[in-house]
């Protein structure tokens, strides 16, 4: 029963990456057409996650910390089970399910409806299920109006209220945040903030990843900083602020260099 | 892993949305190669001087297995790509979405094969037990389908060339095919023998049309069918396992 949630051992994670040539347009047009043709392009590893080990024991519930590109979304992706690890060994002890790019995957033909049912199918739920899941969405997006619209119809609140609702209609056993999900009008938000504290709450263990050090500090008791896909610090919430801070300071301090991507 | 039932959920939600805004709904799928039979059926019987109650028959089943063919062959190479968001956003398994894929394929295929009942009661194509031996072929024909999503889902994934090449080649084998042309009689037949022995599209024509004509299947093509079949499975199976980790990168 006291078994970790997650166990990650060494995860390392590495990407090709396919980048052009440089070009050097304007002195040199021709070249443009050469590599349109030809295709001279590189292929490199890229390092997205280096050597992450972490546990997530019964009702931890850890954030991540770290610049854009750190590597925390691949990370949470990783634990998500979508992304597998080159090396190293994961363990999930019970349901992962993560919460990324909320509206992805909805079909703008279909009616509100009919994206209910399809996101329901892929999550693996049944028809039964996904039925008795309906009124609650419906009322939570608030469309009982237009439900049977297609989503291509709907306004941009609309869109978002409906994925929202969509995609935080089961509670997953391990959540895995990738920012806060917010969204619509005040009102609305503040519905969402209420169901997203549930969420955490019902969860028996979450990463959240986010640079709201306000909302890490109301919702994690650990916290992980990362860099350029490495773990530089792991531990109790306030000492990893504490290092946090200290490391931007110190790596403001250095002179910039040029921009590398 | 999803189970079957909500696959098929899935395929036929998927199926009735793509037909929504059009008047005739799914019976497009009947007017495109209706169109074709209907013009272009008897100038190639009189351009081939077959009769028509022969060649009619024969080239609205050709046509019809062949769409199926092409469908699972050009979609193949994309599948992957078009479920990005189920792959990164619900974590979807990648056998599903193949499944799913290859089942909208198959209801397309099951609208068309209408116009197969239709020309065939029309010219009165008599039916024996023999003609079941379709189905085994069909059967054959999506194992088949099944390893090339697998193995050109996956290649296609990486190198998007892959559509360019199977549209072009599959453009050809249509026409290397004897679907709009008949092999003849057995002279010809003996210069023609490379081109039909060295082209696996016509072996696997041969086990789904020539029982529903009521003619022999050699056993060459048997063989050669079932050999690719255990092949590519095989290949499939060996690939799958070393890269289908590496396509949610790719896609």
């Amino acid at each position: 029963m006291n078994k970790p949630l997650i166990e990650a051992r060494d995860l390392v994670l590495k990407v090709p990456v396919i980048k052009p040539n440089e070009r050097k347009l304007l002195s040199n047009p021709s070249s443009l057409l050469k590599d349109f043709y030809l295709s001279k392009t590189q292929r490199r590893h890229m390092t997205l996650v280096d050597n992450v080990s972490l546990t997530l024991t019964q009702g931890m519930r850890l954030g991540l910390m770290g610049a854009n590109g750190a590597g925390k979304s691949t990370l949470l992706r990783l634990l998500a089970g979508i992304y597998h690890p080159t090396t190293g060994s994961l363990k999930v002890n019970g349901s992962a399910k993560g919460l990324f790019d909320v509206s992805l995957g909805m079909h703008p033909e279909a009616t509100g409806l009919e994206n209910i049912y399809m996101r329901g199918l892929q999550m693996g739920l049944s028809l039964q299920e996904i039925k008795s899941l309906i009124p609650e969405v419906v009322a939570f997006a608030e469309l009982e109006q237009d439900i049977d619209k297609p989503f291509a119809t709907y306004s941009a609140g609309m869109k978002l209220r409906l994925a929202v609702s969509i995609s935080t209609m089961i509670e997953p056993d391990i959540l895995l945040l990738d920012e806060w999900v917010g969204a619509g009008d005040v009102r609305f938000r503040q519905k969402v903030t209420e169901r997203m504290n549930r969420l955490v709450l019902q969860s028996r263990g979450l990463v959240l990843a986010t640079h709201s050090s306000s909302l890490m500090r109301k919702v994690c008791t650990h916290a992980m900083v990362m860099d350029k896909g490495r773990v530089i610090f792991q531990g109790e919430l306030a000492e990893a602020e504490e290092f946090y801070k200290t490391f931007l300071k110190a790596r403001d301090a250095e002179p910039l260099k040029p921009a590398e991507c | 892993m999803h189970s079957l039932k909500n696959i098929a959920y899935l395929t036929f939600i998927d199926f009735l949305i793509r037909y929504r805004r059009t008047a005739l709904g799914p019976l497009w799928l009947l007017v495109g190669p209706g169109l074709f039979i209907f013009f272009l059926g008897s100038l190639f019987s009189r351009v081939s001087n077959i009769d028509a109650s022969i060649f009619i028959p024969h080239l609205t089943i050709g046509l019809i297995f062949w769409t199926l063919i092409q469908g699972f062959v050009t979609n193949s190479t994309t599948v992957f790509q078009r479920a990005r968001p189920q792959i990164l956003q619900q974590g979807m398994q990648l056998k599903d979405i193949i499944v799913m894929d290859m089942g909208t394929t198959l209801l397309q295929f099951l609208h068309q094969l209408v116009l197969i009942f239709v020309v065939m009661i029309y010219y009165q194509t008599p039916i024996t037990l023999f003609a079941f031996t379709s189905l085994l072929g069909l059967a054959i024909m999506i194992a088949n389908g099944y390893w090339i999503s697998i193995l050109f889902g996956i290649i296609g994934a990486r190198y998007r060339d892959l559509t360019e090449i199977t549209q072009a080649l599959m453009r050809i084998a249509f026409l290397a095919t004897p679907i709009i042309w008949m092999p003849g009689d057995l002279s010809k037949g003996d210069a023609l023998s490379p081109y039909l022995m060295l082209n696996p599209f016509y072996h696997f024509m041969e086990i789904v049309r020539a029982p529903l004509l009521n003619q022999p299947i050699s056993l060459i093509s048997w063989a050669i069918v079932l050999t690719i079949t255990i092949l590519g499975l095989v290949t499939a199976h060996f690939f799958y396992g070393r890269y289908h980790k590496r396509v949610p990168l790719w896609v």
